[in-house]
């Protein structure tokens, strides 16, 4: 307990070294008033706006008024869609969190038991159709994959919706997509720690006790091998929250991707800002998880330090 | 004479690769009865750990036992099945490894890697086999086993651990026991520890150890027989004491005069030139014969068997005067 709140006493500079980033680097991208306005605009207009949006209080008093009004929940409003940044935001994080857990599920799925059981068959045949495929998911684009999903599965067999969010149907294949991606990657790392732990003295002792094979792979080897495996899996799952924009595009996925870019491209400053938080504060839950996970799993590191 | 407790007839292992077959376990015999403790001898890479996992059946793959019998008290374990053979893995036969520090998985407790073994050889419940373990623990000497069950491997030190590997080893109350370089890795004083309980668990549980140790110190201390190998076969094989009043292979010899002695000059320290040969460079001839101080033509080209010369004592060696050889040879080189 005592170390989980120092953990989230840690993660408060992280926050505001991130605010700071944030709040700079969309000042500097160029003045917000004359996107605001029409180009017929006077000048008269454009220093009104700026004096009510408070951009000619010096740079530090807008940061402080924003770090102000942000510590209240409030980012301000998206002259976009004419409403509070953070709702918008909000808005998407469903739709990016559902997403981001199937996709992680499939691809635990599918990598969990390619990669124990190509570790055990090393080079065998059927290590080298798994290493050989989950090559072939990692190269292959998530693009291209989606795109072939939507015409072989959604248009040609019409199994499932081309694009779209809302029922679990109009999940399956942007989950496929992102999901096999993922089993790739993870396959190869599962495997190569697997058959590091399988060569290691304790494994052998196991055996020689007489246990089942079952029960020295299942037992005594996944458990280590899961040690480095799950930081990976919290990071994946953290970005694939934050967005994937190619997929989200391919299959109109309102996620947190698709809104990022578009809040980018129009300047709406609130957005991004709003949008990157949250993102950043997601990153830092799963850090925070996988750090959790990492010391239930291995007794050695203690809570104290 | 009543049948032995484990009888190794004429063991060969090879690792088959691209490269071609080698096959660091070439012939080895040697019998163990119960409640003896044969030491088996050698430098690293003569074969002794692979002779030991063989009994096991746990030769790492691609290696594989492909002639020779290994019979527990008459049953050929190399012809069990897989299933056959892990039932006697732990129960009937045990082992304990030279790396107390990894040899326990760190990620469970003490308990429930003990209660493990016991729970699948013996029909214990839980109960009945955290019980057993306590009054293992207990056993071989560590204290608050109740607190200890609960505990991690890394919570422990390296003797403690090697404790915990012993009484894991002798849970099930083993026929033999295969102690490879148990001590190797503990300080000296914990070294002897280990040994003396060593010892008075096989004088009550009537157990058969093969103890696998390069350190000669240690086979004096606890064997009754030993077993010297060289290049993946024995080359002498003798009451513990005839090894040491009366070795006959100059292999043992050299392994007598490297160990550095109360008594003496200490220049006189020998060491065996050259190194051990590898499995695939092995050469013709008696193996040994390029590091041998006696060797001879007839040792380059032909491979010595191993014969009984005294009453219970071997030696794979042409001159069976080995020993007169030996000591000529050496007042020659040192006048």
């Amino acid at each position: 307990m005592r170390y989980f709140l120092s953990s989230i006493l840690k993660v408060i500079p992280v926050l505001l070294m991130i605010s700071f980033i944030v709040f700079f680097l969309v000042r500097l991208t160029g003045d917000p008033v004359s996107l605001m306005l029409p180009e017929t605009a006077t000048d008269q207009q454009r220093e009104d706006l700026r004096q009510s949006l408070g951009l000619n209080d010096p740079i530090y008093i807008q940061y402080f008024t924003y770090m102000a009004d942000v510590i209240q929940g409030d980012f301000g409003e998206s002259f976009r869609y004419n409403q509070p940044a953070i709702d918008i935001v909000l808005e998407r994080l469903p739709a990016s969190f559902t997403l981001a857990i199937s996709s992680m599920i499939i691809a635990t799925i599918i990598a969990v038991p390619a990669g124990i059981y190509s570790a055990i068959k090393r080079n065998t045949f059927a290590d080298l159709i798994i290493t050989g495929s989950s090559v072939l998911g990692k190269a292959m684009p998530n693009f291209w994959l989606g795109i072939m999903l939507i015409l072989i599965l959604a248009v040609q067999f019409s199994i499932f919706p081309v694009s779209g969010s809302g029922t679990i149907a109009h999940l399956v294949l942007p989950s496929i997509t992102l999901g096999t991606a993922i089993a790739a990657e993870m396959t190869r790392l599962i495997r190569s720690s697997m058959l590091e732990v399988l060569g290691s003295e304790y494994i052998r002792t196991a055996r020689s006790k007489g246990l089942r094979e079952t029960i020295v792979v299942n037992k005594h080897a996944l458990r280590n091998a899961l040690i480095p495996v799950v930081t990976i899996m919290a990071l994946q799952t953290a970005t694939l929250i934050g967005g994937t924009l190619i997929t989200e595009t391919v299959f109109s996925w309102p996620g947190m991707g698709q809104l990022l870019v578009q809040a980018v491209n129009a300047r709406d400053m609130a957005v991004v800002q709003a949008a990157t938080f949250i993102i950043a504060i997601l990153v830092i839950l799963s850090n925070l998880t996988a750090d959790l996970t990492y010391r239930f799993l291995d007794p050695r590191i203690k809570y104290e330090d | 004479m009543t049948e032995p407790l484990l009888d190794i007839k004429n063991l060969r292992i090879r690792f088959r690769s691209d490269e071609g077959t080698v096959k660091p376990v070439n012939g080895v015999s040697f019998q163990v009865n119960e409640g003896e403790t044969v030491a088996v001898v050698g430098e690293s890479g003569c074969g002794k750990s692979l002779t030991s996992l063989s009994i096991l059946g746990l030769v790492p793959s691609p290696g594989e036992v492909f002639e020779g019998e290994i019979r527990l008290q008459g049953k050929d374990l190399t012809k069990l099945k897989k299933n056959q053979m892990r039932k006697l893995r732990g129960n009937e036969i045990s082992m304990i490894f030279q790396e107390p520090m990894t040899s326990l998985n760190p990620v469970f407790t003490i308990g429930n890697q003990m209660t493990e073994v016991i729970k699948l050889h013996q029909q214990l419940d839980k109960k009945e086999s955290i019980n057993k373990v306590v009054e293992m623990l207990d056993l071989v000497g560590i204290p608050e086993p109740e607190r200890v069950v609960r505990q991690f491997p890394h919570q422990l030190s390296g003797g403690m651990r090697q404790r915990v590997m012993i009484a894991m080893a002798l849970s099930c109350n083993p026929k033999l026991l295969i102690a490879d370089e148990p001590t190797t890795a503990l300080d000296v004083t914990i070294q002897a520890q280990i040994l003396n309980l060593m010892k008075k668990l096989k004088d009550e549980l009537n157990t058969g150890v093969i103890l696998i140790t390069h350190d000669l110190g240690v086979v004096a201390e606890v064997a009754d027989r030993v077993v010297v190998m060289y290049g993946g076969e024995v080359v002498e094989e003798a009451h513990v004491n005839e090894i040491f009043d009366n070795p006959v292979h100059p292999y043992t010899r050299g392994l007598l005069s490297s160990v550095p002695k109360m008594t003496g000059s200490v220049e006189e320290l020998g060491a065996i030139q050259g190194s051990v040969p590898t499995p695939s460079q092995m050469p013709k001839g008696c193996k040994f014969h390029p590091r041998c101080p006696i060797a001879t033509d007839l040792c380059k080209d032909e491979h010595p068997n191993l014969e009984e010369t005294l009453p219970n004592h071997f030696k794979r060696c042409f001159h069976m005067e080995g020993g007169s050889i030996y000591e000529q040879h050496k007042r020659e080189t040192t006048t």
